[in-house]
């Protein structure tokens, strides 16, 4: 694609969680109910990206913002009745409807998420963090729909990747060099984004790994 | 003729009579077939949940060994029921949902073994739980767990 130079359009802190999640994702999807502790700390992982995402959603980059891509139903469907062009989108950060994709992966894994910290095996041996906090049949319910709601992420991860890939192959656009890069060359005008200091990212690791911490230990602060 | 026709309906009524006691035979040992696997499924969800509060119990930052060793002799009672759990018939052939494999019926010395085990490292645990080394209780809890383990890896379908 011809254009503007390669102009920066993911922060880094987006590019590192985005990564991040895909490699403790798939760690935690072959280790469960094999490797229970590797599943665990994956899991703790997963949680601390996701407390930095939503951060990272208010007071990051400009893309990062969720009030920068979440669009309403109107633009939504006004961009899906474009999508089918065979011409590149030349939006700056996620489409409406990308945007759509990225808060139904973020609330499902923030369920898978949740359903884990409160599952049990069935021979009560593994538990997570929190099932104290309910009985061995909530757990085993818990457990049950962690199961499921993992089939609900396999589904949006699939659509995502045959998004990236109908974008690829349709509309002769790579989305994901963009991702690795942070960088993109625009057809128009570059856009003059606003990246985030990075004394906020330092604080929301801090934020998120402390969030990790706290309920890795079942919610329950260290003696003092 | 007549020595025909009343043999005939004979013949029909023992048949009937016959095949009415075979179904109602089959229901009476699918209905206890069904009681078992309920039966049993009820005491192995006591035992998992006894484990559960045991090993949620020991992630605190005191554990309760007095409540360690309640909950280990739930699990050491329930697991000398066992045996008498699993008689032939109340396989997955019963047509119930079961996890039990046909292999409990086909090498009953190892699924007897198996329950053996767990009967003696629950007690085991038991006993050193109402001695309270926190330390000690741990590494019987693991020993137990794996009891749970030669059974449930060999005999039990993965879920």
């Amino acid at each position: 694609m011809t254009g503007t130079p390669a102009t920066r359009l993911w922060d880094l802190p987006t590019r590192i969680t985005h990564w991040s999640l895909v490699v403790l994702i798939l760690t935690a999807w072959l280790s469960g109910g094999q490797q229970m502790q590797i599943h665990t700390l994956a899991g703790y992982g997963v949680i601390g990206l996701l407390v930095f995402r939503l951060y990272w959603g208010f007071v990051g980059g400009e893309t990062a913002r969720f009030s920068q891509f979440v669009k309403g139903p109107g633009a939504t469907v006004g961009y899906l009745k474009t999508m089918g062009r065979r011409t590149a989108a030349d939006l700056v950060g996620h489409s409406p409807v990308g945007a759509v994709s990225v808060v139904a992966l973020l609330l499902v894994m923030i369920v898978q998420a949740a359903l884990g910290l409160f599952a049990t095996d069935i021979d009560g041996i593994n538990s997570g963090p929190l099932s104290y906090m309910v009985d061995f049949d909530t757990g085993r319910l818990a457990s049950e729909w962690h199961e499921l709601s993992f089939r609900a992420l396999q589904g949006l991860v699939v659509l995502h990747l045959a998004a990236i890939a109908f974008y690829a192959l349709w509309k002769r656009q790579n989305l994901v060099t963009a991702m690795i890069t942070g960088k993109r060359r625009f057809i128009g005008p570059a856009p003059n984004l606003k990246f985030a200091p990075a004394w906020r990212f330092v604080l929301g690791v801090v934020i998120a790994a402390g969030a990790a911490w706290l309920i890795a230990r079942g919610l329950k602060l260290p003696k003092l | 003729m007549s020595a025909r026709h009343t043999k005939r309906p004979l013949g029909l009524v023992l048949g009937v009579a016959l095949s009415l006691a075979a179904v109602s035979g089959a229901a009476v040992a699918a209905v206890s077939a069904e009681k078992v696997i309920a039966e049993r499924q009820k005491g192995l969800k006591a035992m998992g949940g006894a484990f559960k509060t045991i090993n949620d119990n020991l992630k605190t930052d005191a554990p309760d060994a007095k409540l360690i060793a309640a909950q280990a002799k739930i699990v050491k009672d329930w697991s000398h029921h066992i045996p008498k759990w699993f008689p032939k018939g109340s396989g997955p052939e019963a047509g119930f949902k079961t996890a039990a494999k046909p292999e409990i019926w086909t090498d009953p010395a190892k699924f007897a073994a198996a329950a053996k085990g767990l009967q003696v490292e629950a007690a085991k645990l038991e006993t050193i739980a109402k001695g309270g080394n926190i330390d000690a209780i741990k590494a019987q809890v693991k020993a137990t767990g794996g009891a749970c383990g030669t059974c449930h890896t060999p005999f039990r379908v993965k879920s």
